[in-house]
């Protein structure tokens, strides 16, 4: 690039204060709370202290084998997940059959679910006493270690993955598959060579990402891995037990390893292979299956799957009501009075709190983000994009030792603070602040994706003409830009708010005396065994979420109905 | 342009980092807090922020009986025992908390000797025998209770396994995958199931891993807590657990009622549940006043309540019958001091030798 084009761009944005003002928000919002923690901890890996630790983790075969064991998990519950939710969605998009709508239903509930709630029910329903395994079938089933945690986790994650898949069977266009068969060829032909390749980088964008899930996820490894031992809950244990934060910083940078391959992967190769248009609109109506046998059989085992989340759910709920399920099932309001007139309301409040806190600021900023990428030219623009989306390639625990080691003393350049401390108690506003911006930073790359992709849809020309009329950068995006990316904004805001409430991982090390955090009151309750607390809890953070996604459509409005929105996201 | 504008970018941040890092690396300590209300009167004590390691009931319990007392506006975190001594440790520049109640007395001299306790004279100490509180007063205890086993008798039967009265009886093969225990690293409960064995084994620590080598082919999972072990046996995931009597007594009488209590015939480990002040707590005055309370008779008859059933410290409390009395237990000698010297450095080995191993 040219001293004189560097110039001239120069020129062109210090002309342009909102363009100015905007690049400089995003990006040291990029900087400070991304690239800053992730790298801070990266050094604290890199010292002394560390390296006996990284020798140990290479040479030793009881930390190989748990670095297997992570991977394995990854790639299983990739696999399973992505086949579920394809499964999901073939038969959403592609089959004539009934309880369409209950079955689109059941593979969204998992988005409202906190962590645990399936496994407590999982453990209930079919642990070594559990009430269908043993009481019903007296089978001794143990549900402890990598069946339980594939099962569990592909169950809690598929949903990623069926709205993605959902939404480009949805886009292929019809026409290529009547070509096919007016050329003599048959269904399952017509399946295997052209949709399925099709939708390759779909397949293999929803496999990477729930890759990074499993192996980041601390929650049910913690209840459900018996001797099956992965690396998320060995950091947990290391930052809990010994407060051992080098420690916790080398597991983190071996989770990050490839989870961060895995990101790179998907953003530069599989991104590329796209061949479904954005822009393309499918015509006519896609080909349905008809044969009996394929029509029926599909139907069947995704009809009983979301039976089955919904026995799930079902158990969750019921759980609360009882005294201890399976055991004592007599009635009860205790769990309810325990969690609400205990700490649990503070925990409510704080969290709910929090979360609506976070929740806008997610949603602007992923929405300035997405302007900023699609609609702006400037140098360094592919550096944001990528510094944005990596708040969902890191994995939540290693982002919040992150935090830990980047904003756990106040930041000064020459003896004037620039940050305050940030966590723990003594920290800004008792660690909340660190708490919210954890939760905006995990929000954020959904935020940008649907930005990003409603903003490809509308014609430049709208924005250009209303620039033409005499308004200025922020007048256009608040008065052209935001109304007509309304729904993408929507599903952005539903999105955000339903994953802070029901993160865990990277707020866990993050709480403090006067920040309580549901989930990680449901931690201590499922940690200490007591079921019936935990499904309070689970029982009343889906109401919570289920009602903010109520008023946030009262609020925002708009003419798409909520799972339409989600959908948008994919 | 996009691969150059990463780097540059990439550079950049590099260099940011290795600015921001520096402090950390180079200046040793940030300048301490000066210690607030150290020579002006201090006005009644509003607020006070506990760290708690017992039930969570308990806590709760306790926290407010001592709010209704005194007025002062009292919570609490529940954390095991090693969680509490690490987070205390790593948040010694500026700590969260101003008193820490319950959980193994190991703990508590495990923080005395890292210089994270205030030693308080408490006038209500007097009352406490001196086996059960640290001479120069850095901690206290609350309560004492011996650890046992907590077993299903359902599931027992189910195995064909008679209720475990010996360590060497957890060993069986027929219970593989049918004992829990906590993870000694964050519970004070699993240390002390530690410290018992290598006691039995006349102090030599070797042997007692040996123990564990060989118990961690029976184990389903350490869990984080002392006590979920005994929830997990009272749900029937497994056959019997490593739990303190009191809580195993606790389940049962809240509906599993399938637990049985045992105790091993070589001899058993106990806890004493201990009291006291962090050092550079926000609410030292608060801290006090709950000291004095919590050693009191009237606080120690709080438990019961929540039927959390340890065996008060202060003799003018009223025992509970459910109470397992230490006279009818045999219990090993159990030193405190040294198991508190080495809670740390055992813990670790544990967490690296033991738990992570594979089974055979």
């Amino acid at each position: 690039m040219s001293m004189g084009r560097r110039a001239h761009e120069f020129r062109r944005i210090v002309q342009d204060p909102t363009l100015l003002l905007g690049l400089l928000v995003a990006v040291l919002f990029v900087a400070v709370a991304v690239v800053w923690p992730v790298l801070r901890m990266v050094g604290a890996s890199l010292t002394a202290e560390a390296t006996p630790l990284f020798a140990k983790l290479v040479t030793k075969r009881v930390y190989q084998r748990i670095m297997l064991n992570t991977v394995i998990l990854g790639l299983g519950v990739a696999a399973l997940g992505t086949a579920l939710g394809f499964l999901f969605a073939f038969v959403q998009v592609r089959l004539d059959v009934p309880c369409k709508r209950f079955m689109h239903l059941m593979a969204l509930v998992p988005i409202v679910s906190p962590p645990f709630a399936v496994a407590t029910a999982a453990i209930t329903l079919f642990g070594r006493s559990g009430i269908i395994s043993y009481r019903l079938l007296g089978l001794q089933y143990n549900i402890y270690g990598l069946n339980g945690l594939l099962f569990v986790l592909s169950l809690s994650f598929f949903t990623v993955a069926y709205l993605n898949l959902a939404g480009m069977l949805r886009a292929l266009d019809p026409a290529i598959d009547e070509a096919a068969i007016n050329l003599g060829a048959g269904k399952w032909h017509v399946f295997r060579t052209i949709t399925l390749p099709m939708l390759v980088p779909g397949i293999a964008g929803s496999f990477l990402l729930l890759f990074v899930e499993a192996i980041a996820d601390l929650a049910n490894p913690l209840v459900l891995g018996g001797d099956f031992t992965v690396l998320a809950s060995r950091i947990y244990m290391a930052i809990t037990g010994e407060y051992d934060v080098v420690a916790g910083a080398v597991l983190s940078v071996i989770l990050l390893v490839p989870s961060l391959a895995v990101f790179v992967v998907q953003r530069y190769w599989v991104g590329r292979r796209s061949v479904v248009s954005v822009t393309g609109r499918p015509s006519g109506r896609p080909q349905r299956i008809t044969a009996p046998v394929a029509r029926w059989g599909l139907f069947a085992v995704t009809m009983a799957c979301s039976l089955l989340i919904l026995l799930i759910y079902g158990t969750v709920v019921v759980g609360a009501f009882t005294q201890l399920l399976g055991i004592n099932n007599t009635l009860t309001l205790e769990h309810f009075n325990f969690v609400t007139f205990g700490y649990g309301s503070k925990a409510m409040t704080d969290t709910t709190a929090l979360s609506a806190l976070a929740t806008p600021i997610s949603g602007l900023l992923g929405m300035l983000i997405a302007f900023l990428v699609v609609r702006k030219q400037f140098t360094g623009k592919s550096a944001l994009d990528f510094g944005a989306m990596l708040g969902i390639a890191v994995p939540g625990t290693v982002l919040g030792i992150g935090y830990l080691l980047a904003f756990n003393r106040p930041i000064t350049v020459g003896g004037l603070t620039l940050l305050p401390k940030l966590t723990g108690g003594a920290g800004l506003l008792g660690g909340a602040l660190a708490i919210i911006i954890a939760y905006v930073v995990r929000s954020v790359p959904a935020a940008v994706r649907s930005g990003t992709a409603a903003l490809q849809q509308i014609d430049p020309a709208i924005e250009e003409a209303s620039t033409n009329l005499g308004a200025d950068s922020a007048t256009t995006f608040r008065r052209v830009t935001l109304p007509l990316t309304r729904p993408a904004l929507l599903s952005g805001l539903i999105y955000s708010f339903a994953r802070s409430m029901t993160s865990l991982s990277a707020i866990i090390f993050l709480t403090t005396p006067n920040t309580r955090i549901m989930t990680a009151q449901i931690l201590n309750e499922v940690d200490a065994g007591r079921f019936g607390n935990a499904f309070a809890y689970c029982v009343i953070l889906i109401a919570i979420v289920l009602g903010a996604i109520g008023i946030l459509y009262a609020v925002v409005g708009s003419t798409t109905g909520a799972e339409r929105a989600l959908e948008a996201r994919g | 342009m996009n691969r150059r504008t990463l780097t540059v970018m990439a550079l950049l941040a590099l260099a940011f980092a290795l600015i921001a890092c520096q402090p950390a690396a180079a200046t040793p300590v940030p300048p301490p807090q000066a210690p607030a209300e150290s020579t002006k009167p201090a006005p009644k004590p509003e607020k006070l922020t506990v760290l708690c390691g017992a039930q969570e009931d308990w806590c709760q319990a306790m926290t407010k009986a001592f709010e209704a007392e005194t007025g002062v506006k009292t919570s609490f975190v529940r954390m095991s025992s090693g969680e509490a001594l690490a987070r205390i440790r790593a948040t010694k520049d500026s700590p969260e908390f101003s008193i820490w109640h319950g959980g193994p007395a190991d703990g508590y001299i495990a923080a005395t000797n890292e210089g994270l306790l205030v030693a308080y004279d408490s006038p209500s100490a007097a009352k406490i025998p001196a086996s059960y509180k640290d001479a120069n007063g850095h901690w206290n205890g609350v309560y004492v209770g011996a650890l046992g086993f907590c077993s299903n008798k359902d599931v027992l039967a189910r195995l064909g396994v008679a209720t475990p009265t010996s360590w060497a009886d957890l060993l069986n093969p027929k219970l593989k995958g049918q004992v829990s225990m906590a993870h000694p690293a964050s519970s004070g409960t699993a240390y002390t199931a530690l410290w018992t064995q290598i006691t039995l084994n006349g102090g030599d620590v070797d042997k007692g891993f040996a123990y564990f080598r060989n118990l961690h082919n029976n184990i389903l999972q350490y869990t984080k807590s002392g006590s979920a072990p005994g929830q997990m046996a009272g749900r029937g995931e497994v056959a019997t657990a490593v739990i303190f009597s009191h809580d195993c007594v606790k389940f049962n009488e809240e509906g599993m009622n399938s637990l049985v209590v045992s105790f091993p015939s070589e001899g058993t480990g106990y806890e004493i549940g201990g009291v006291a002040i962090i050092k550079g707590g926000p609410e030292q005055e608060a801290a006090k006043m709950y000291v004095d309370w919590a050693l009191t008779s009237k606080a120690q008859e709080i438990p019961p309540t929540v039927k959390s059933y340890q065996l008060p410290t202060n003799p003018d409390a009223s025992v509970s019958a459910k109470s397992v009395k230490l006279s009818e237990v045999k219990t090993v000698e159990y030193d405190f001091i040294k198991s508190g010297e080495q809670k740390s450095g055992l813990a670790e080995r544990f967490d690296s030798e033991i738990a992570p191993a594979p089974k055979q």
